[in-house]
């Protein structure tokens, strides 16, 4: 017999002997949250000793070399300092972390940027403690294979398996794909922790497609010949999942942000950003 | 290189502030050179006034059988001193051995201090990689001549307890692929013993479980929290492979129980949360696959000398909801149904107390405390589990979960009372509506979050979001709750005086007793909430009561519930140390 359990539970006659008070208005955020400490209200050790930055001739901003756009990032941030005749100030993030939690770039930007470019406009994604610019490009999540004879999703067979990136928004619309049609017309798809190892996962054979951020593998093929055969596919029956990518801000920089959208703005319309990805080979587009 | 700075017992203690009148002189500082080295005889049986391992005892039971604090004169309790740490994150529980109280501060400078007058006696600077996590780690053991310290990027050290020299330090795992250790080790049978954690995306393949040798350092042995090969366990990950299996961390210390020379330890969850994301659901159709995803949200028993897995039982399996069977393990002799039985008691986040037998692993019973709407009903005799199907997370959907992360009871460890066979438990009610969301808003950077939480009430609740929870094991009855608005945020603390002692949200810290419930004693308000494991030890022959005054990632995210509780927004942490007026 199992036992069942009643929902919700009634409070028992202790409750007469607790400090009970009135309950007040509560009006809780939506809060995010990973694995297995996580922080909706951002930490930076010596956070206080950071103060208003006297000179405003610059703009001082960050790229991640572990993000396979930075150096793109970089010339656009560049354009945008000069669009807003600002002398630009790069930092240039460098670490050996694969991964890292989001609170992590609070830190980094009260120490040396006003934006932190490479982010993904991901509406809901972020914590009160951040926004976002207007984007200042937009790619896709793509789907890739090392087989000739694959050249759409819809040539791959049934049985045969996905590598995709985990948790991104191209996964899951795969997944709520997959999740209507019958059982037997499903791929299996297996959650990579990165894109690199969703990749490899298709490279050492585990996967016959793997699903990537265009820009990582844009970066690979460059760099390694290992990758330089993989192709893009058609995602057909999938339409493409595109997304813009902009700069990240603290919360109450509302100054700059508008500033920089701006910028962005006049440099999408004349063309600059889109003179940017053309001259890396980058495999986005600008944004009207 | 790490800096190591050897301090004077000359020292002065950072300037504290004495609360209220009549409190302790300090008294002379405590001699290192008379400190005793800690024998497997002395884990086995520690001295009353010490605390050697992070819940005390073997057993886990968080209990000091210490008395001179008790029902009769708690309420004349005084702060005796208090010690500024360095501001940020922690977790602390502190040890003490021969009136020497050892903290672990969220930089990872490791300190030892007078346990009676609170003077430093030496400091140790382990310098963290400056991209590693600056947090502090739950706690430490301490063996030998030696404290043993878990830190961030992954490594262990071994300290000298008199001198704070560095005696070894080894490198268990790569912080660069997420590895890290949140908890420290525990030492039994003379092997060290260390979880880690951090699994959930650059390290396909999971978490583990290492021994090591105290003298050294050196690895002996590593048990993989992630089942795998071509096994019922191996195949219990719905087919997919291991490099795509994630999670399964090891984030909490275990207990020993050395009649059987077994570690029991917990496993949380798979990752990511939701099922459909991580290949979990819809389960497979060959029929020699299933989706339990062992050893997530598991005991495991582990030989401490081989490493063998010489059981587990896992409580819940294919979790999308992070209910995280992971924390502390009591061992606990009553009689079950009559019969005497050795059990292995534990709860996950869904606050629903079960006890194994743990020499074979066999459920006996579980009792519900927390409203919940995920558990509809435990099978009597396998403890087998029906899931509501309407709080599992499905994308596009938002669902109506009670409790959510973090959890109607969280890291806080519950604690057990020889003297009243009852159970303590530090929980909180609430509910969720929850969504699943993407994870990567950078291509570095995640925590977009798996699933997103917006915490609300219990449905017809009373408003009050935490209380004190006393269980009687023998018959698995309430014996009492005290219910407060704000949450209950630390550890429970009974004692041989009679006492439960606890912390919360609102900056207090509490002694209730251990029969009624009453509160006897509360201090004025500290300096953050108190999110962190109390002890109470003796020095020069007078009992203290400790507590960890910080913000940590637990049960303060319920701040947003009580939104009229103010904590500091700097993240002070204070180690408050109080006693009786002489």
């Amino acid at each position: 017999m199992p036992i069942v359990f009643a929902f919700p539970r009634l409070a028992g006659p202790f409750l007469a002997l607790a400090l009970a008070v009135p309950v007040a208005a509560l009006s809780p955020g939506a809060v995010s949250a990973q694995e297995p400490e996580f922080f909706e209200r951002p930490y930076a050790p010596g956070q206080w000793t950071f103060g208003r930055r006297l000179d405003e001739s610059q703009l001082r901003y960050c790229v991640d070399e572990r993000d396979p756009d930075w150096k793109v990032a970089g010339a656009i941030a560049d354009a945008v300092a000069q669009g807003l005749l600002l002398a630009p100030q790069r930092y240039v993030v460098k670490s050996k972390i694969i991964m890292e939690d989001i609170t992590k770039v609070y830190a980094v930007m009260l120490e040396h940027c006003d934006i932190h470019m490479g982010f993904k406009l991901i509406p809901g994604g972020y914590s009160n403690w951040a926004t976002l610019t207007r984007a200042y490009y937009e790619t896709e999540y793509v789907f890739v294979t090392a087989d000739p004879d694959i050249q759409s999703l819809a040539d791959l067979a049934p049985a045969r398996p996905i590598g995709a990136t985990m948790g991104t928004s191209a996964h899951i619309r795969l997944v709520s794909y997959l999740t209507a049609l019958p059982r037997e017309d499903r791929w299996p798809t297996y959650p990579m922790g990165t894109n690199d190892l969703a990749l490899q996962s298709l490279l050492n054979g585990t996967v016959d497609v793997a699903l990537v951020w265009a820009p990582h593998l844009w970066a690979k093929q460059r760099e390694e010949p290992a990758y330089a055969d993989l192709h893009v596919i058609d995602p057909n029956p999938l339409p493409p999942t595109t997304m813009g990518v902009g700069a990240l801000l603290l919360a109450d920089e509302t100054f700059v942000r508008t500033a920089v959208d701006e910028a962005i703005a006049a440099l999408s319309e004349d063309g600059t950003i889109a003179g940017i990805l053309e001259e890396y080979g980058f495999p986005a587009t600008a944004l009207p | 290189m790490s800096l190591r700075r050897l301090l004077g017992l000359s020292v002065s203690v950072i300037p504290f502030v004495m609360l209220a009148a009549g409190l302790n002189a300090p008294s002379q500082a405590a001699g290192v050179d008379d400190l005793t080295p800690v024998t497997d005889e002395m884990l086995l049986n520690p001295p009353d006034g010490d605390w050697l391992m992070w819940r005390r005892t073997y057993n886990g039971w968080g209990y000091s059988p210490l008395d001179e604090i008790n029902k009769d004169n708690v309420g004349d309790l005084k702060l005796a001193w208090a010690w500024a740490m360095t501001p940020g994150r922690t977790q602390e529980t502190p040890l003490v051995h021969d009136g020497i109280i050892y903290v672990q501060n969220s930089d990872h400078t490791i300190q030892a201090l007078d346990g009676a007058s609170g003077d430093l006696i030496w400091e140790y600077q382990y310098e963290l990689p400056d991209d590693a996590p600056v947090r502090g780690v739950r706690n430490k053991a301490i063996y030998g001549d030696n404290l043993i310290v878990a830190t961030r990027d992954a490594h262990l050290l071994a300290i000298d307890t008199k001198t704070g020299q560095l005696v070894w330090d080894q490198q268990v795992a790569n912080f660069a692929h997420g590895f890290g250790f949140s908890s420290g080790p525990i030492v039994a049978n003379g092997v060290i013993v260390q979880g880690t954690t951090g699994c959930s995306r650059a390290q396909p393949g999971g978490c583990f479980f290492t021994g090591h040798d105290p003298n050294t350092g050196a690895e002996l042995w590593r048990v993989n929290t992630i089942a795998r090969g071509d096994t019922p366990e191996g195949n219990s990950w719905n087919g997919v492979p291991l490099e795509a299996r994630h999670g399964a961390s090891a984030w909490i210390a275990g207990s020993y129980d050395p009649d059987q020379n077994l570690i029991f330890a917990g496993v949380g969850q798979p990752y990511p949360w939701n099922a459909e994301i991580s290949g979990l659901s819809p389960k497979s159709s060959d029929p020699n696959v299933t989706n339990d995803a062992l050893y997530t949200n598991s005991t495991l028993a582990i030989d401490v000398s081989t490493g063998e897995l010489e059981w587990y039982h896992q409580y819940l399996p294919n979790d999308s909801l992070d209910l995280d069977y992971v924390y502390e393990r009591l061992l606990i002799d009553l009689p079950v149904d009559g019969e005497e039985r050795k059990m292995v008691v534990t709860s996950g986040k869904i606050g629903i107390i079960e006890a194994l037998d743990r020499t074979t692993g066999e459920w006996l019973w579980g009792v519900e405390t927390v409203p919940q709407n995920v558990v509809l009903s435990i099978d009597q005799q396998t403890g087998e589990k029906t899931i509501n199907p309407e709080v599992i997370p499905i994308i596009g959907q938002t669902t109506f979960n009670c409790p959510a992360d973090p959890g109607g009871r969280a890291w806080q460890a519950t604690a057990y009372s020889p003297r009243t066979q009852a159970l303590y438990l530090p929980t909180v009610e609430f509910c969720s509506n929850t969504t699943v969301n993407v994870l990567d808003p950078g291509e570095i950077y995640t925590g977009g979050g798996r699933q997103t939480y917006s915490r609300v009430p219990v449905p017809d609740g009373d408003g009050n979001i935490g209380q004190v929870r006393a269980i009687n094991l023998t018959d698995q009855s309430e014996m009492w709750m005290y219910r407060q608005r704000p949450a209950i945020t630390s550890s429970t603390l009974p004692t041989g005086g009679g006492l439960v002692f606890v912390g919360s949200l609102d900056r207090k810290f509490m002694a209730f007793d251990d029969e009624t419930g009453e509160m006897l004693w509360s201090s004025g308000k500290l300096s953050s909430s108190l999110e962190s494991f109390p002890i109470t030890y003796e020095a020069d022959g007078k009992q203290y009561v400790a507590i960890t005054a910080n913000f940590a990632s637990g049960l303060g995210r319920l701040a947003s519930l009580t939104p009229e509780v103010k904590i500091p927004a700097n993240d002070p942490i204070t180690l408050y140390v109080f006693a009786l007026p002489d």
